[in-house]
């Protein structure tokens, strides 16, 4: 009984406006508001047709690759720079430059020296989602605490296995937790790259059906692309707190 | 986007220069230019990367145009008229979902579903309704940067101290008082955070919008000058792109130490 | 003068004409229904015009609970508190408290001044005059001069006494206090218990105070009440009879004070 007050306390705002769009845009005469039930109908089309499903997974597999080499390259340096006292504070200013610019900035260079194709999406990807991961891994690697440091060194843990088994574990939290500030921000300099230039995925679905004049299949891409990054947000998240369950049992925080 | 990291170098006033260090950043930064450099001249780099002293006179020239000063000049006003509207709309609705029980698990799924929403998604139908306009990119800028500072503010408010609220009631603060000098105050760490991340988000987006439109700014620029492969020159944006955003985070940065200084001290 | 010997229950009678907080048959407690928990139950107490009254009980008694009935942040369960005549319907303004927790009642963001004068910006005073009200409280509690401190810049004791200026400066009838000496140390403590004695002797406030400290109460107050059991209840009350003024060595060495202390821990070792 009361699982269900709550799931109705949480529901019944968003249910009502979507309710409320529904009939609101239900006659809508104004060209660029479509009718809710015309832009579910659409992506309801496409997607049986598979045009959005082959979207998807161009634009997904493209994100992936990207995060995959932010997270590989930003784990590393943030490792080393981690540990690197000299190093680390030689570059800070640097670091914190380049995390400055905004990254949507860099779309069109990227894509005018890279070209349309894939590649220039996944390293706009990468190199927008590398700082917060290496950010974070070098604020983990710093966490790893003093004694247990001194133990590797005392056993004479050789440099390598140091990294891989007490390092590494030792600021997997932090570096998860750069990647789910990363995720988002992929997301979003994925869909920028493509709404900028591109003859596949969600962005192309989207430019090419809104510079056709065809509204509704917009007004769906849009929305499909945001409950897509929604739902990566929010899936990443509980994944998140199935693999450090260990972390927050043991009351590290 | 709740948590960003800060290393403690970057806001750390710190009153004596460190001579040996300062040397070894120049040192590095030469380094790192003269790479470039063999990379472009042994053809590591593609043919069309400009050498670092195209870069650097661009970077001198540039300045001195009008059309760099009148695009940066949008592009701010853009931005900082979006975020301060985010932190106003942020820290009302967050500091009344935060105390308001009912309205807090109303709107808890809205919440989680905007932050999470890549906004920029809505930037072809906002081309649509608003038109390529001032008007459509202020409105992209908030429907990105409102959500740090409203989710803080909701952190923010639920954090306030039981003490506090005995204090506060047993001493009869009036509503609008308390939620002045209680509520807000107490909660200002919390939103500080998010002032300050949705100050880069609200630079992003905008320079977002400019780059994906016709509208003018910044990010435009760096688009003509890509188009028209004068990349020394989109270079030289992007550095002062960076400048700008390095120059907002560090100042927001200090007045929010400024600012808290309670909260350092009480802390512990 | 001597009278240590009064019966409890007897106090209910002595000042009730001129008493300025009357507790009659006060039951708190939580829960609705059969969640239900009582804490307090029955309880029966008044206070007269500028006296001092400690209410003394084992730690986990729900003294905690008292003062939050007693203050009007928890509706009673049954019975009524009056305060100068009124039922006491939630905090009124007659009521002044200090909290046990200084460093969590004071407002880290406000300068010990603003928080002083914050209570009476609520009450719609203008900025001179509860300034004035402020500095003259800071004054009187021996921090003149120290207001545009931060309350985090102090130490524990002098953030206590700020927490009395505020509730001085509110000028309420009756001064509540919880445990305020508990969390500094044992020097500190005593000053703080020297300045309220001495606040009391020149100003004449009324005060109430709550402690599981068996001295501090009969120390501090003309009678104290303790209270004890599951719901707890008033088992005893004590007149002290030491009059306005005290001393840390000779009062506490009165053969008084040692009989009160002798059976108010007999009492609560039941």
């Amino acid at each position: 009984m009361r699982t269900l007050t709550n799931v109705l306390w949480r529901l019944w705002l968003p249910v009502l406006l979507v309710v409320l769009w529904w009939f609101a845009s239900a006659n809508s005469t104004n060209l660029f508001v479509p009718p809710l039930s015309r832009i579910l109908g659409v992506m309801g089309r496409d997607f049986t047709n598979g045009v959005l499903l082959q979207a998807m997974s161009s634009s997904l597999s493209n994100l992936a690759l990207g995060l995959l080499i932010a997270s590989v390259v930003g784990v590393a340096l943030g490792l080393i720079l981690g540990e690197t006292k000299r190093l680390r504070l030689i570059l800070d200013p640097y670091i914190h430059f380049v995390r400055s610019v905004p990254q949507s900035a860099l779309v069109p260079l990227i894509i005018g020296i890279f070209g349309l194709g894939s590649a220039s999406k996944i390293y706009a990807v990468a190199l927008a989602c590398v700082w917060p991961i290496l950010l974070n891994t070098i604020d983990g690697s710093l966490g790893v605490e003093v004694g247990v440091r001194r133990v590797s060194r005392v056993f004479g843990i050789p440099r390598m296995l140091y990294y891989r088994r007490v390092v590494l574990p030792g600021a997997m939290p932090q570096v998860i937790a750069g990647i789910r500030v990363a995720l988002p921000i992929g997301i979003v300099v994925m869909v920028v790259s493509e709404l900028f230039a591109s003859n596949v995925g969600l962005g192309f679905y989207i430019l090419h059906s809104s510079s056709t004049f065809r509204i509704p299949e917009t007004w769906s891409g849009a929305l499909l692309v945001g409950v897509i990054g929604y739902v990566l947000v929010i899936g990443f998240s509980l994944i998140d707190r199935q693999i450090l369950a260990w972390y927050h049992k043991s009351g590290a925080r | 986007m709740a948590t960003t990291t800060t290393t403690p170098m970057a806001f750390s006033g710190r009153p004596s220069v460190n001579w040996t260090l300062t040397f070894q950043r120049v040192i590095t930064l030469v380094v790192i230019l003269l790479l470039w450099q063999f990379a472009l001249m042994s053809g590591l780099l593609p043919k069309i990367t400009p050498g670092v002293p195209d870069i650097v006179t661009s970077i001198f020239t540039v300045v001195t145009m009008g059309n760099f000063w009148v695009g940066f000049g949008y592009t701010l006003f853009a931005a900082l008229a979006g975020w301060l509207l985010s932190c106003a709309i942020g820290v009302v609705l967050g500091l009344l979902i935060g105390t308001v029980r009912p309205l807090d698990r109303s709107a808890a799924l809205i919440v989680e579903f905007g932050r999470a929403f890549p906004t920029i998604a809505l930037m072809p139908v906002m081309m649509l309704v608003l038109g390529a306009t001032t008007n459509m990119k202020i409105t992209m800028v908030v429907l990105a940067a409102v959500w740090p500072v409203l989710v803080q503010s909701i952190l923010g408010s639920r954090r306030l101290d039981p003490g506090i609220v005995s204090t506060a009631t047993v001493f009869q603060i009036p509503k609008g008082l308390w939620f002045r000098k209680v509520l807000l105050p107490s909660a200002l760490p919390f939103i500080a955070t998010g002032v300050r991340i949705s100050a880069s988000i609200a630079i992003l987006a905008a320079v977002g919008v400019e780059v994906l439109t016709q509208v003018p700014g910044l990010g435009r620029l760096i688009t003509l000058a890509q188009e028209a492969e004068r990349w020394d020159n989109a270079l030289a944006y992007l550095f002062f792109a960076g400048i700008f955003g390095w120059l907002v985070a560090s100042l927001l940065g200090r007045a929010e130490g400024r600012l808290l200084r309670w909260n350092r001290q009480s802390d512990d | 003068m001597s009278n240590t010997e009064s019966v409890p229950g007897g106090t209910l009678t002595r000042v009730s004409e001129d008493s300025l907080l009357r507790v009659t048959d006060l039951s708190l407690g939580y829960g609705e229904g059969a969640d239900e928990k009582r804490i307090i139950e029955n309880l029966s107490l008044t206070v007269g015009n500028g006296e001092f009254v400690s209410i003394v009980g084992p730690s986990g008694v729900g003294k905690t609970t008292l003062l939050k009935g007693l203050s009007g942040l928890l509706k009673p369960k049954a019975g009524q508190v009056v305060v100068g005549g009124g039922a006491l319907e939630g905090p009124h303004r007659d009521v002044a408290v200090v909290f046990q927790d200084y460093s969590r009642s004071l407002m880290p963001w406000m300068t010990t001044r603003e928080n002083i004068a914050f209570p009476l910006q609520g009450r719609g005073q203008k900025k001179p005059l509860r300034n004035k009200a402020a500095d003259e409280a800071l004054d009187a509690v021996g921090l003149g001069g120290q207001g545009n401190k931060y309350p985090w810049e102090m130490s524990g004791g002098m953030q206590q006494r700020v927490a009395i200026a505020r509730a001085l400066a509110y000028n309420a009838k009756v001064l509540l206090m919880d445990e305020p000496f508990a969390s500094v140390d044992a020097q500190t403590r005593f000053d703080l218990e020297d300045l309220v004695i001495d606040l009391r002797e020149k100003l004449g406030v009324t005060i109430m105070l709550v402690t599981h400290d068996v001295d501090e109460a009969i120390y501090l107050a003309d009678r104290v009440i303790v209270i004890a059991e599951k719901p707890a209840t008033v088992v005893d009350v004590i007149e002290t009879g030491f009059g306005t003024h005290r001393d840390q060595v000779a009062t506490k060495a009165d053969p008084r004070f040692q009989d009160a202390r002798g059976r108010i821990l007999t009492r609560l070792r039941k």
